[in-house]
């Protein structure tokens, strides 16, 4: 079975059990795979998967996704190709646990470890924590924050320590099933048909994007209000996700010199790449100096920053950091209106679930032109064969 | 001939591992790798590390590259340190990482 493991654990977080069946759906999207499993364990589980192509040498093939009821939310960064690379394609999650705790995939095992001091704890500290418990630091955590244990529409999830993906208050199904997060990492290998060529038309096809797309500049080249001098003034470097030739990642210092190379500050500044987030944050005036501590504080928490500006305009009309930092400190239920993130990459929806749900990235996708025609070489060498069913 | 690495270009997309260790087994994975991406990432501090024949390891860090240090240590129980692993061949003159590294970061010098 090329570029899959075959493998989907399951996990029961009310009695710790767990185990693992056979990949048996022959279909390439992550989002249609996690429907079905949930339809066959019901619909209260909640469902991390791997598309198709996660992990092949397609540019930006780094998703995987969260399906819980109808929210999906995509993993990207390396939380996707580490999910594939624990050894397991999809992980079921069942259940609410009595204890605090976390799931935790390595190397085709999966279980529930307990996590007593995180009530006290952010998302951050979460993620440290079991980075350092578990004794890697490249482990990928999809950590949730007191937000979210309290079940906060509003909430979000962090992954390792940033939010943009979660759009879809996923946070909260964490909370309401007491799980503080989900690590992954793994020694796992993927197979391809035809490796060489694979390799070949896989350079090919990013070495045709890039000379169209141009001198990359980060989330700037994604979202024009990145450009603006307050911003730019900030940039540290920009980082891709897994595969991903063209970044849409900007790290900006608050902390210490933006242009400081070494490693001295522990927690210099923020990785930007929530687009709705800021674009938020500048239509209320925020510098992006503040935009970016404030959304260092919303990720600790675990809450989304659209709908805790909204909540903190709807009361003033010069919203700052100290009116937030309270918010911060004192959650209260919020409404929420999200209108997304990668969500919003497309304008047809079906082009949105159809990239993400084979593992591409739709944000680089949409600016290349997804056109799953273009990619039929790529995807034939490493399958050996033609796309399976996407829907 | 030889790599160059300059850190400063590389925006840690972990190609180079994927297809080094593919040059080596011929399945996608970063951990047969000779070439090693080291992230910080709440720091947003990020370099690679390159196993040679000739060189020992080189150490592309943000803050310039060093060549010279022998491999020791280990990377944790889910990592395969990169004292367990084999030093670049240069995929037999034609390396893969520099070939698909999309910002040049990698590249072949004589």
């Amino acid at each position: 079975m090329y570029l899959r493991n075959g493998k989907i654990g399951v996990i029961d977080l009310e009695t710790g059990e767990s185990s693992e069946e056979e990949m048996i759906s022959d279909s390439a999207s992550s989002i249609r795979v996690s429907r079905d499993l949930l339809d066959k364990f019901g619909p209260e589980s909640m469902v991390l998967g791997t598309g198709l192509l996660t992990g092949s040498l397609i540019p930006a093939s780094c998703a995987g996704t969260i399906v819980a009821g109808k929210k999906t939310m995509p993993l990207l960064g390396y939380a996707g190709i580490e999910l594939k690379l624990s050894g397991f394609d999809f992980l079921v999650v069942n259940g609410r646990a009595s204890k605090t705790g976390y799931v935790w995939a390595r190397d085709g095992i999966v279980e529930f470890v307990e996590l007593a001091s995180a009530a006290r704890i952010n998302s951050w500290q979460r993620t440290d924590k079991i980075r350092a418990d578990q004794g890697d630091s490249k482990i990928q955590v999809v950590s949730a924050g007191p937000w979210c244990d309290a079940v906060n529409p509003a909430s979000q999830l962090i992954i390792d320590h940033w939010g943009g993906e979660d759009k879809v208050g996923m946070g909260a199904e964490f909370g309401k099933r007491n799980l503080t997060a989900v690590a992954f990492r793994g020694m796992g290998e993927l197979e391809v048909a035809e490796p060489e060529t694979h390799f070949s038309k896989c350079v090919s096809l990013i070495r045709n994007h890039l000379s169209k797309l141009g001198p990359n500049m980060g989330l700037s080249s994604y979202y024009e209000g990145a450009r603006k001098e307050d911003f730019a003034s900030l940039v540290h470097r920009s980082v891709g996700c897994y595969g991903c030739p063209f970044p849409c990642r900007t790290f900006v210092k608050t902390e210490e010199d933006p242009k400081e190379m070494r490693l001295m500050h522990r927690e210099p500044g923020y990785l930007h790449y929530d687009i709705p987030a800021l674009a938020r944050a500048a239509e209320l005036g925020l510098s992006a100096l503040d935009a970016a501590r404030v959304f260092v504080r919303c990720a600790q928490a675990g809450a989304e920053p659209v709908a805790v500006l909204n909540a903190c305009s709807a009361k003033r009309d010069r919203v700052d950091a100290n009116m937030i930092e309270r918010l911060m400190v004192t959650p209260t239920e919020i409404e929420v209106s999200f209108k997304g993130n990668f969500e919003a990459s497309f304008q047809d929806k079906h082009d949105y679930e159809s990239s993400l749900g084979l593992g591409l990235c739709p944000r680089y996708w949409s600016k290349v032109g997804y056109d799953i025609d273009s990619l039929s070489s790529c995807i034939e060498s490493a399958l050996g064969s033609k796309l399976p069913s996407v829907d | 001939m030889r790599l160059k690495l300059e850190p400063l270009k590389c925006i840690a997309c972990g190609l180079c591992e994927t297809v080094c260790s593919m040059h080596r087994d011929s399945v996608l994975t970063p951990m047969t790798s000779s070439i090693m991406l080291h992230i910080e990432d709440k720091a947003n501090y990020f370099g690679l590390v390159l196993k040679t024949k000739s060189e020992g390891l080189v150490l592309g860090r943000p803050e310039g590259t060093s060549s010279g240090q022998q491999p020791s240590g280990a990377g944790g129980p889910g990592a395969k340190p990169i004292l367990l692993r084999e030093a670049c061949d240069l995929c037999d003159g034609n390396p893969k990482c520099a070939g698909i590294c999309p910002t040049h970061c990698i590249t072949v010098v004589e």
